[in-house]
């Protein structure tokens, strides 16, 4: 399309194959990926199969996971808007959209999920916690993606497309955004482990997940308060394993793809 | 002979280093004796640092080390990072080494710190001991850490190309007090250079700063050939007609935020410079880190904005000009970038980045035309067709330059602005690619502004030189001139640097936050005196195309003139 050059006899070598071998080569990465795998097929066939203690937990792993990846997305989709809108409007109102982001990042938000769980009562909606989720995960998305679209338009090869005259959409459109993808990804995972903490410990505490809807932070606390050592090893041992997938994914994404050097 | 022998620090006999596959270091011997300084110099990658860990014992897993390596008393590897511990002040680093080292005691292990880190010029040193290696800046860690090195009193010094990331000033001077004390103390010093602009990779034998160079390529050691001495580059005419490119007064500075008390606070880069640049003209910008040659070379491409002054280009005024001007514009001004690799996109395939910028700066050519001369613009910078379906990410080094300079002659430039383009390049390529742009220049008949912290390099590719310092010019003249002659003390270091002589200048560069009251240069100038604090010097002619800003060169100037002027 633009000039003789043909990507697909290059894919082997290609930039976006490359980052998915960083990606891989990360040990961690390559781990929490599998393990993510498996129990994205674990939890499938739990709901088929359902019965037992092992049933129940995967069976609460489908809810705790919808929630936490409809919140997540929600989550990093507002920070990635906060991180763009903010780069986009100019040094002055990047600062001042930023320090919020910044000094909200410093405090313990996952708090404010029982919080307005107890505001809102036992007649809760999920809606309305999944957007409180959203809330809590999007200031941390929004510091790391501004860093990383800082970090991308430094980059040399934009001064240089704009030393060759190239126009600044085209220069948005053919440069920058594609670069953006990975780094923002990176970025926006986070949001994902941040989701899931707030509301299994919410949950936890009965004031997560609203009535009638079981997730692992409800089957741990409801195995805890009856003293029942069994039905709380499943949800816990999977919920620390998604986490901890989560994580790993999450470091592998920001050292392979980040543009700052994943010095966060 | 074997009373001598019994004294050779390192000696080495049919040293090879073998992974399963390779073989990366291949039969070498050499020996350095005591207090000789041998310069291990060769190519990125020709294995220098892994020479090095081996003659340390610190050859990495998997690497099988045969031959012999005879090493009399303590041997000490200073790192490419001049390693020091991050987490504990100076001085506690020093007893404790000195301690297990030689048994020393606290107080004698500070006071010989403190000896130590004087030799380096360190001023107030017995202070800085208290202080974590964090607080101190690039220069002063590695003194430390080469001071710490020496304070061991080692009968073999291992340097991994020391300091490479300082100014060639501080570099130069740095490494030639290392020299003179190790030849002191007869310590054996092996200096390697590393893959950047490298007064190592000069040649050091010639200033005295080495006794002796081995070159490593290929895996074997080569003494160096006896290099005639670079033809002068033939002269030539000094390009005559009215200036192309005029510059005029052109301010850049950034904002910093504001003050506590309110006020905005700017960090000047370019102060009020101005510049003129006929047809085919080609002029040096020759300064350090924040010299401000680089911003200067940017903003001419409006790269940068200027927050005053003026570029025109052909006589219309750059920052006025309407969109079609400006790309008319931007097809004559091309510029090549510090790190060619970082200045092509990493998703895009060469051949998809020179089409772009043909297709933007030429709409009017026609998709075959476009792909000729493509074709034709890699065959001029030596690559193969090939290169167009490769991303940047398989290009070696030389192979990235080659392709910008390629891009830059696209849109058939008038002004090429060079930015350090040999900055990633190193030994052989590095002159290979400089010769290609100087015979690509003279065949294109190009002007050129070539941006450089290397005097040397520089005043080669061009007729005129420009000594900036802080974004001011402090001296300007022919480049015959600025070598054999520089009047500015400052330019003198420069050029003293490039050829691995030790320059006349103290101290490390001020802060450009906070420079210093008139001079720029008055902190680390040996000529200083009371006047230069007070009247900042203004750049005046003291010869015919000879400018220099400063109170005592053109004091002499006027001297001489007048004593010439009464002689006959
Ligand atoms: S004006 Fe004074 S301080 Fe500045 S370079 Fe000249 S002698 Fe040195």
């Amino acid at each position: 399309m633009h000039g003789p050059a043909g990507t697909d006899s290059h894919w082997r070598d290609g930039p976006w194959q490359k980052a998915g071998q960083r990606l891989t080569a990360h040990r961690p990465a390559a781990a929490g990926l599998t393990v993510l795998a498996a129990l994205m097929l674990a939890v499938a066939a739990g709901l088929v199969a359902g019965g037992g203690p092992v049933g129940a937990a995967l069976a609460a792993g489908h809810q705790s996971l919808t929630f936490a990846l409809f919140a997540g997305l929600g989550g990093a989709a507002l920070g990635l808007l906060w991180a763009a809108t903010a780069v986009a409007l100019g040094e002055r109102a990047e600062r001042a959209m930023m320090t919020p982001a910044t000094a909200l990042t410093g405090l313990p938000l996952a708090l404010a999920l029982p919080l307005a769980g107890g505001l809102l009562g036992p007649e809760r909606g999920l809606a309305p916690m999944a957007v409180v989720t959203a809330l809590i995960a999007a200031p941390a998305v929004a510091v790391v993606a501004r860093d990383e679209l800082r970090a991308l338009l430094r980059r040399e090869f934009l001064s240089a497309a704009q030393a060759a005259g190239i126009a600044n959409g085209r220069r948005l459109r053919r440069h920058i955004l594609p670069n953006a993808v990975l780094p923002l990804a990176a970025a926006a995972w986070t949001a994902l482990p941040r989701a899931l903490m707030a509301e299994s410990l919410a949950s936890l505490l009965g004031l997560g997940l609203p009535e009638g809807v079981t997730g692992w932070g409800t089957a741990i606390g409801a195995a805890a308060r009856a003293g029942d050592a069994v039905a709380l090893a499943g949800p816990a041992l999977l919920l620390a394993l998604t986490l901890w997938a989560l994580h790993g994914v999450g470091d592998g994404m920001r050292l392979a793809f980040s543009t700052t050097g994943g010095h966060r | 002979m074997s009373g001598s022998e019994e004294r050779t620090p390192l000696r080495v006999e049919g040293l090879s280093l073998l992974t399963s596959r390779d073989i990366l270091l291949d039969r070498l011997s050499f020996a350095v004796e005591p207090g000789e300084v041998l310069a291990l110099s060769g190519d990125a990658g020709a294995g220098k640092t892994l020479l090095l860990r081996a003659l340390a014992s610190l050859a990495p897993k998997g690497i099988t080390v045969l031959g012999d390596i005879h090493i009399r008393g303590r041997r000490i590897l200073v790192t490419q990072d001049g390693a020091l511990d991050p987490l504990r002040p100076l001085g506690a680093q020093f007893t404790e080494l000195l301690a297990h080292q030689s048994g020393m005691d606290e107080r004698t292990a500070l006071r010989r710190a403190a000896e130590a880190l004087e030799r380096f010029q360190v001023p107030a040193a017995a202070r800085r001991l208290a202080l974590h290696p964090h607080e101190l800046g690039e220069a002063m860690r590695w003194r430390a850490a080469l001071a710490l090195a020496m304070a061991a009193e080692p009968a073999l010094l291992l340097a991994d190309a020391p300091a490479a990331a300082l100014d060639p000033t501080q570099r130069v001077r740095l490494l030639s007090d290392l020299a003179a004390w190790t030849r002191e103390a007869g310590t054996a010093l092996l200096l390697a250079g590393r893959p950047q602009p490298d007064p190592i990779q000069a040649d050091p034998v010639h200033s005295g700063l080495a006794d002796r160079r081995l070159i490593l390529a290929q895996g074997r050691l080569e003494a160096p050939e006896e290099e005639p001495t670079p033809a002068p580059p033939p002269v030539e005419p000094a390009p005559s007609g009215p200036p192309i490119l005029s510059v005029r007064d052109l301010r850049v500075a950034f904002p910093l935020g504001r003050s506590w008390r309110g006020e905005e606070r700017w960090l000047t880069v370019v102060d009020g410079l101005s510049i003129e640049l006929a047809e085919g003209e080609t002029l040096a910008l020759l300064g350090e880190t924040g010299s401000g040659k680089s911003v200067l070379a940017r903003a001419i491409l409006r790269l940068v904005p200027p927050v005053g002054g003026q570029v025109s280009w052909l006589g219309t005024d750059l920052a006025a000009a309407p969109p079609e001007a400006m790309r008319r514009a931007r097809r004559d001004l091309q510029i090549l970038f510090p790190d060619p690799l970082a200045a092509l996109d990493p998703l895009m395939t060469i051949g998809a980045q020179l089409a772009e910028t043909l297709e933007s700066l030429r709409p009017t050519r026609s998709p075959a035309d476009r792909a000729a001369r493509m074709a034709e613009a890699l065959e001029e910078v030596g690559l193969p067709t090939a290169v167009l379906d490769l991303h940047p990410g398989s290009l070696r080094p030389a192979e990235a330059a080659r392709a910008g300079l390629a891009r830059a002659l696209l849109p058939e430039p008038r002004l090429l602005v060079c930015d350090e383009p040999a900055a990633t390049l190193d030994g052989a390529e590095r002159a290979d690619f400089l010769a290609l742009l100087q015979a690509i220049r003279r065949r294109r008949r190009l002007a050129l502004l070539y941006a450089t912290q290397d005097a040397a390099e520089g005043l080669r590719m061009a007729r005129r030189g420009l000594v900036l310092l802080l974004g001011r010019i402090v001296e300007s003249a022919d480049s015959a001139v600025l070598a054999a002659g520089a009047r500015h003390p400052y330019s003198r270091a420069l050029v003293a640097a490039a050829g691995l002589v030790r320059p006349a200048l103290h101290g490390d560069p001020p802060s450009p936050l906070r420079p210093p009251t008139g001079c720029a240069l008055r902190l680390r100038c040996p000529l200083a005196h009371d006047g230069c604090a007070q009247v900042p010097p203004s750049l005046d002619p003291v010869a015919p195309g000879h400018r220099v800003a400063c109170h005592v060169a053109q004091d002499e100037a006027q001297d001489g003139a007048q004593s010439g002027g009464k002689a006959p």
